[in-house]
C-alpha cells in the first residue's frame, strides 16, 4: 500500500497494480496515467467501437472517457470495484449517450474502413497472457448460451437497451426479457468459475 | 445465491443497465435492505465486467494514445488550476530505512514529476555530457524546474546511488536531495529538487547508498546551464 503523501518512491510504476496507480494518479501523476491508459485503452476502445460500430466515433468516446477520469480521479473509490470496471463503466455510459445523440448506428465492417488493424501478436506481458485466456474463455461461454439468451444480453449490454425497449423490439413481454437475462448471466457466472450450475 | 426475494431476474437486468432510470433507482433502494439481491448483483456484475473481453478485440488506433495523454496533460486536475511541477525528492533522513533495499531493488524512476505539467513558459531543453558510460542524458527546465531525462545508463551498483549536485559558477558542488536509480534498461525521468536559478552546472555522480556530502567519484553525467 502505498503511504499517503509519500515523498519517496523507487518503484518500477508499470509494475504497479491498478489501484496503486490510482492513488498516484489521485496525486496528479500523470505517468501513473498513462499506464493505466496503456491497461486499459485496447479493451475500452473495442467496447467503444463494438456499441456504436465507427472507428472515429469510438475514438473520440475513449479520448473523452480517458480524460474525464483523469480529471474526476478523486472520485474513484477501489471499495466500489476495480479500476477495469469504473474505465469500462464510463465508456460504456459515453458509447450510449452518443450512440443514442446520432440516434443511428453504423454496421460496417470496421476492416471495411482500413482504419485499425486487428490486435497485432505483439509481445505479451504474464497479465496480457492472462487477460487473452480470459477473453477466450468469455468469448466461448457467451456463444454457448442459448440464442435468446445471448440476444438479450448482447441487446443490453452493447447495444445500451433497456429491458422494456428490448422487450419491445422482440415482441415479448417484459417479464420474459428478464427471466432470459437471469439464466444467461448465471450460465456465465458458472461457466466463468463463479456461480453454482443453473437450471435449464 | 442467497434465497432470494424473488427479484433475481431484476437484479440481472440491473447488473446488464437494463432497468429504466426509475426502475433502477426503486431497486438500489430495494437492495439496501436486500442482501439476496445484493449478492445476486455483485455476482451478475462480475460476469458484466468481463463481457467485453467478448469483443473483438482491437489494438488502440495510432494516434489515439498521444492525442489523450497530450489533452490529459493541459487539463488541470479534479478542477484544480495546473500546478508546477515538482519533483519527487528522497529526503535524507529516510534514506536510512531503505539504503540497503537501494541495493537490491530492481526497479527505478525517482522523480515521477506531481501536477500537471500546464505551466506557462517554454521548456529549454540541454544536452548534457555522459562521461566514462554509455547512454545519454538531458536536462529539460521548465519555469526555472529541472528535469534530467536518462537512456541507456548503467546502474550504479550494488550499494550506490547517482546523485544530483549544482554548481554556481567556480563554485563547489552542492549536494542536492535527488538520489535515484535507473531501470532495468537504464532509462529515468528524474525531476530535480530546487531552482535552477542562478546555478552553471547539474552533475550527476555516483555514491554509496545514502548520498554523499561532498562528491566521492568524478561526474558521469554534467549538464552546462550557461
Amino acid at each position: 500500500m502505498i503511504r499517503p503523501g509519500r515523498r519517496v518512491r523507487i518503484v518500477e510504476v508499470r509494475n504497479l497494480a491498478d489501484e496503486e496507480l490510482m492513488e498516484l494518479v489521485q496525486d496528479g501523476e500523470v505517468r501513473a496515467f498513462d499506464v493505466i491508459f496503456d491497461r486499459h485503452a485496447s479493451v475500452a476502445f473495442s467496447l467503444a467501437y463494438r456499441m456504436c460500430g465507427r472507428p472515429a466515433m469510438a475514438e473520440d468516446i475513449v479520448q473523452e472517457a480517458f480524460v474525464s477520469l483523469w480529471r474526476s480521479s478523486a472520485a474513484y473509490d477501489p471499495a466500489r470495484g476495480s479500476v477495469r470496471a469504473w474505465v469500462l463503466g464510463v465508456v460504456r455510459n459515453r458509447a450510449i449517450d452518443a450512440f443514442r445523440r446520432e440516434a443511428a448506428r453504423a454496421t460496417s465492417d470496421l476492416d471495411q474502413h482500413g482504419v485499425v488493424d486487428r490486435m497485432p501478436a505483439l509481445e505479451l506481458t504474464d497479465r496480457e497472457v492472462e487477460r487473452r485466456d480470459d477473453a477466450r474463455q468469455v468469448r466461448d461461454a457467451l456463444q454457448e448460451l442459448p440464442a435468446d439468451q445471448r440476444q438479450v444480453i448482447e441487446l443490453a449490454f452493447f447495444g445500451g437497451f433497456s429491458h422494456s425497449q428490448i422487450a419491445e423490439m422482440l415482441k415479448l413481454p417484459a417479464g420474459t426479457v428478464k427471466g432470459r437475462m437471469r439464466l444467461g448471466l448465471s450460465k456465465l457466472r458458472f461457466a466463468l468459475g463463479d456461480g453454482p450450475r443453473v437450471a435449464l | 445465491m442467497a434465497d432470494g426475494c424473488g427479484r433475481s431476474a431484476d437484479a440481472a437486468a440491473y447488473a446488464l443497465g437494463a432497468l429504466e432510470p426509475g426502475e433502477a433507482e426503486e431497486f438500489r433502494a430495494h437492495m439496501q435492505t436486500c442482501p439476496a439481491c445484493r449478492e445476486d448483483v455483485a455476482g451478475f456484475q462480475g460476469v458484466t465486467l468481463e463481457l467485453p473481453d467478448a469483443s473483438v478485440q482491437y489494438a488502440v488506433p495510432k494516434g489515439l494514445r498521444k492525442r489523450v495523454l497530450k489533452e490529459v496533460r493541459a487539463t488541470p486536475h479534479d478542477g484544480a488550476p495546473a500546478r508546477a511541477r515538482r519533483p519527487v525528492l528522497i529526503p535524507r533522513r529516510a534514506l536510512g530505512a531503505f539504503a540497503g533495499a537501494v541495493a537490491v531493488a530492481v526497479a527505478v524512476i525517482v522523480g515521477i514529476a506531481i501536477g500537471s505539467s500546464g505551466g506557462g513558459g517554454g521548456t529549454r531543453v540541454i544536452q548534457a555530457q555522459v562521461i566514462g558510460a554509455p547512454g545519454s542524458a538531458r536536462l529539460q527546465i521548465t519555469s526555472g524546474r529541472g528535469e534530467l531525462v536518462l537512456r541507456g545508463l548503467p546502474a550504479p551498483g550494488a550499494g550506490r546511488i547517482y546523485e544530483v549536485w549544482f554548481e554556481r559558477g567556480r563554485g563547489r558542488p552542492s549536494p542536492t536531495n535527488t538520489l535515484f536509480s535507473v531501470s532495468s534498461v537504464g532509462a529515468g525521468d528524474v525531476g530535480l529538487a530546487g531552482s535552477l536559478n542562478g546555478i552553471s552546472e547539474v552533475l550527476v555522480t555516483s555514491e554509496p547508498a545514502g548520498g554523499s556530502r561532498v562528491p566521492t567519484s568524478p561526474a558521469l553525467i554534467v549538464a552546462r546551464l550557461t
